[in-house]
């Protein structure tokens, strides 16, 4: 892959075409590709999106869509229904009989963090601690997963490194990609990641195309399998 | 618009604040993000892609990377509804290369009326930065203004856009290439 331009003014041209849309095909891809890599890039790109903006915004007249556009949003990412109104009611009411009743001590308990239920280190050879993983899945809570990334944590150009889980007697389950550099990630896990962890004793680390596997499988190297531990 | 200068600011930083509850998986700043911003980008969709359902599978997709990219997005690196703006605008360049005709090129009039939507939010509606870009486009020919918004609102490609303006694809892009030029030695001075 060839990798991105220097040339500022070169940079900027391209940069305004992608933004503007008229750069496409292969070209644009390459673009794409150019700019996770490139801050040089990155930056012209940002720049164009937010000049133009007010181009597009007064030409543009809001329109509501249609509520099952949310509720299949909602599916797809497994969101957790909303609480209803009455239900919500209901719960500042047992709230507060609770607190006339003195349980002081389940506030002090809801203010403690919650502790992770499993949990995998990933590191370099050299014992390096490159990503932290935590699942928290506690019965009664929303089940996540959250990332620290240590050191070493920077993905070769135009790649990114994707999590999954190996589930014994089964395919590997994306648990989506690897924050970079010093950021922390923390996601709600789906009912098919879940299963898979519920199975899985190990999770590995693969080099996959920016934005993650276009299959659904791993497709890059996996440069990393750490034991998931059971944490008591 | 200096009265809506406040607002602006104020909207943004109700959608950082949202980017970053969705960043952390926080369902309720999305569902708030969602009801705030998808009818512009909505709007957006349906002025790219022309058919509304198509336009609402794309508005799913666009809120389904929001949500799996807000921990990418850097408050000090450009505006939230600029950052939203470009998810939306992209996801639907990616589905015109798959549905449109090069015989289908998209006027800048709207071919569905849209009804005045009353509930839509108008302060999803931001215009912040608006006077620069005015004072820069009137340094343009009517043809290069022409050339950028059929490109940048309709969604066209050089050669829908040289269909449309009725000139030869070198011109068109010629005139694309110098009125982004003049833009930004304006933008940037």
């Amino acid at each position: 892959m060839n990798a991105a331009p220097t040339n500022p003014e070169l940079l900027n041209r391209l940069a305004a075409e992608y933004v503007l849309g008229t750069l496409r095909g292969p070209a644009r891809r390459r673009l794409e590709r150019w700019r996770n890599s490139s801050s040089l890039l990155d930056e012209r790109c940002r720049f164009w999106e937010d000049r133009l903006l007010p181009l597009l915004l007064p030409a543009l007249r809001p329109v509501r869509p249609p509520p099952h556009v949310w509720q299949d949003i909602r599916a797809r990412l497994e969101l957790p229904a909303p609480a209803r109104r009455g239900r919500a009611l209901l719960y500042a009411l047992a709230a507060s009989v609770l607190i006339v009743l003195g349980v002081g001590a389940m506030l002090y308990w809801r203010s403690l963090t919650p502790a992770p239920t499993e949990a995998a280190t990933i590191a370099a050879p050299s014992g390096t601690v490159v990503w932290r993983v935590e699942i928290y899945a506690a019965p009664g809570t929303v089940a996540h997963l959250s990332v620290r990334a240590g050191t070493l944590a920077a993905a070769p150009a135009g790649h990114d490194y994707e999590l999954w889980a190996l589930p014994k007697g089964g395919t590997p389950v994306s648990l989506g990609l690897l924050p970079h550099g010093p950021n922390a990630a923390r996601r709600t896990l789906t009912v098919s990641q879940q299963q898979a962890l519920a199975k899985a004793s190990q999770v590995a680390v693969s080099v996959e195309p920016s934005g993650g596997s276009p299959t659904g499988q791993p497709t890059g190297p996996v440069v990393f399998v750490a034991p998931l531990r059971s944490v008591s | 618009m200096s009265s809506s200068a406040g607002s602006d600011r104020e909207l943004d930083e109700q959608l950082v604040e949202l980017l970053r509850g969705c960043a952390q998986s926080q369902a309720p700043a999305l569902q708030r993000l969602y009801s705030l911003t998808s009818p512009t980008l909505f709007a957006c969709l349906i002025r790219m892609l022309r058919r509304r359902s198509l336009a609402e599978e794309a508005l799913q997709d666009v809120f389904v990377t929001i949500w799996q990219r807000a921990w990418q997005y850097q408050p000090e690196r450009g505006r939230p509804m600029a950052w939203l703006v470009a998810i939306a605008r992209y996801r639907a360049i990616d589905l015109l290369r798959h549905e449109r005709s090069a015989a289908f090129p998209v006027a800048d009039l709207p071919a569905v009326q849209e009804p005045a939507d009353e509930a839509a939010d108008d302060r999803t509606v931001t215009l912040a930065g608006t006077a620069l870009l005015e004072r820069c486009l009137a340094l343009l020919t009517g043809e290069q203004r022409r050339c950028l918004e059929l490109a940048f609102v309709g969604g066209n490609s050089h050669a829908d856009v040289a269909r449309l303006v009725g000139s030869p694809l070198g011109t068109v892009k010629s005139w694309i290439r110098r009125a982004l030029q003049s833009l930004k030695a304006c933008l940037e001075s």
